[in-house]
């Protein structure tokens, strides 16, 4: 099977029922890539070890020694070309002409944003995006400069995977992708859908002109990753885990853009774990703190 | 009927108005106010501490650590952060990933907070989640029309004191992202704690070496 059937097997099954799809999905999913990996998966625990079945079940990452294999090559991609690229542009480039290449990439991703605000019925917000494409990309020379911020109308992202959650489809098991990084089946999907319907690459598909996606696949990985290089140092420095914590962090980013950044005070808590309101102070805190004084 | 339409309407406004003032009033009195003022007077404290022009590093470090200690449950939160492995923990272990633990928060907050130290923290609003525990939901103002960062703290108190429970930065928790780091290496350590404790060492002596 191509990946271009699987991928329209997969939409289709996406869109035949909304009830029964979730499931065929993450099922054909999860047969599909342990097919895959047969010697990556990691090993479920016991069924009678109850605390480590719950552990195993809340990091959902049965592929896990796969997934650091990947990591493990992501990351030395990343030291050899797209960290070195993305300080140079950073540091090197002027501002101005950094803000008119970001201006320019999130002019040509608003058809993409635009029609997944419309799959997920958010009206007002189609409306932003379509009126700042408008203006943009004729006030704004082509999408040059970001002419709708300026009037007050502000952007935001949007992608099929975002769709798809708020549809209700599962994000499946944690995935990290060769050179993509942190994902899971439905955020791969969504990537793939987000390629298909992007006007600009069904222009090169079309025209032979294929390395007009590359080129701006490229420049938009330099770019992505050039807002990301000190959060990413971060990270990796206080970290004892990296591969955890940005599995970690990748889902709980991923869960804020499909709220549209309205859900990130419903974590659970610490003091109670179990609970999403409602943690306690420790008794001890107090004493910890007159014994400092 | 139209009045009649109209009386209804204003019986409608007089029983939600009468239960507006019932809900909100002793929440806005209570823990929400003292969350949000303790979020401000953090702030000032921080940029107060931190921005002073050539301090010496380890300096900061040092007001960093009396700042974190007095508004930090370091306690409820590394309890949080190791979760069911608290348990399992001999009472000397969990002293010394306590200490450890405070060790590496102080660390590498200490470059985070000095970076924002300077900006401008505007508190938006602020959410009683119970009698104990507020969401203060805040903005850090950036130069140059970046767009502001979305920060919100969930702050405990046990109505004298005020500690930080939790920073959520543009929906990513610090206490949950934590919990998935300490959690993994627990288990690739086949379940103890005392292989945690020992990669915690090593960072936090890694980082102090760096420090220095």
């Amino acid at each position: 099977m191509g990946i271009n059937e699987l991928v329209t097997m997969m939409v289709q099954t996406t869109f035949m029922n909304r009830d029964v799809a979730p499931m065929m999905f993450s099922r054909l999913f999860a047969l599909l890539i342990c097919a895959l990996v047969m010697t990556g998966c990691a090993t479920a625990p016991a069924p009678g070890d109850r605390d480590a079945v719950a552990d195993f079940e809340e990091i959902n990452d049965p592929f896990e020694p796969t997934n650091r294999g990947v990591f493990t090559v992501n990351r030395a991609l990343d030291r050899l070309a797209l960290k070195p690229a993305a300080t140079v542009y950073r540091k090197g480039l002027p501002e101005f002409v950094q803000d008119r290449i970001g201006d320019i990439l999130a002019n040509l991703r608003s058809p993409v944003i635009f029609l997944n605000d419309v799959l997920q019925g958010e009206g007002v917000r189609a409306a932003h995006t379509l009126m700042r494409f408008v203006i943009n990309s004729t006030l704004g020379l082509g999408g040059f400069m970001d002419m709708a911020t300026a009037m007050d109308i502000e952007g935001h992202d949007e992608d099929f995977g975002q769709t798809l959650a708020v549809w209700g489809v599962p994000e499946g098991p944690f995935m990290m992708l060769p050179v993509f990084g942190p994902s899971n089946p439905r955020d791969t999907v969504g990537l793939v859908v987000d390629f298909l319907t992007d006007p600009l690459s069904i222009w090169a598909v079309n025209t032979d002109r294929e390395y007009a996606s590359f080129a701006r696949a490229g420049v938009q990985a330099v770019d992505a990753r050039s807002d990301t290089l000190d959060l990413l140092d971060d990270v990796e420095k206080s970290s004892l885990d990296f591969y955890a914590a940005i599995r970690s962090l990748y889902r709980q980013r991923r869960a804020d853009a499909i709220s549209n950044g309205e859900g990130s005070a419903n974590f659970p808590a610490p003091g109670l774990s179990q609970s999403p309101l409602g943690p306690v102070l420790d008794d001890n805190e107090e004493l910890s703190r007159s014994a400092f004084r | 009927m139209i009045l009649n339409l109209s009386s209804y309407r204003s019986l409608t406004g007089y029983f939600l108005g009468a239960f507006l003032a019932f809900a909100t009033l002793p929440a806005l009195a209570g823990v929400e106010e003292g969350s949000e003022k303790f979020v401000r007077s953090l702030a000032d404290k921080a940029v107060h501490s931190l921005t002073t022009a050539d301090t010496p590093r380890l300096e900061r470090i040092k007001r960093f650590r009396e700042l974190f200690r007095e508004s930090f449950a370091v306690t409820s939160v590394g309890k949080f952060v190791l979760g069911r492995n608290w348990r399992r923990a001999s009472d000397d272990e969990k002293k010394e990933y306590l200490t450890l633990f405070e060790d590496l928060m102080v660390v590498t907050y200490v470059d985070r907070f000095q970076r924002y130290a300077g900006e401008a923290l505007k508190v938006t609003k602020s959410r009683a989640e119970n009698d104990n525990i507020a969401t203060v939901f805040s903005e850090i103002q950036r130069p140059g029309g970046i767009k502001p960062i979305r920060v919100d703290w969930r702050i405990g108190t046990n109505g004298t004191i005020y500690k930080i429970l939790d920073v959520i930065v543009e929906g990513t928790s610090m206490s949950n992202t934590l919990r998935s780091d300490f959690g993994s290496i627990v288990r690739r350590q086949g379940g103890k704690v005392a292989g945690l404790i020992t990669a915690l060492r090593e960072k936090t002596e890694a980082l102090k070496a760096e420090a220095q």
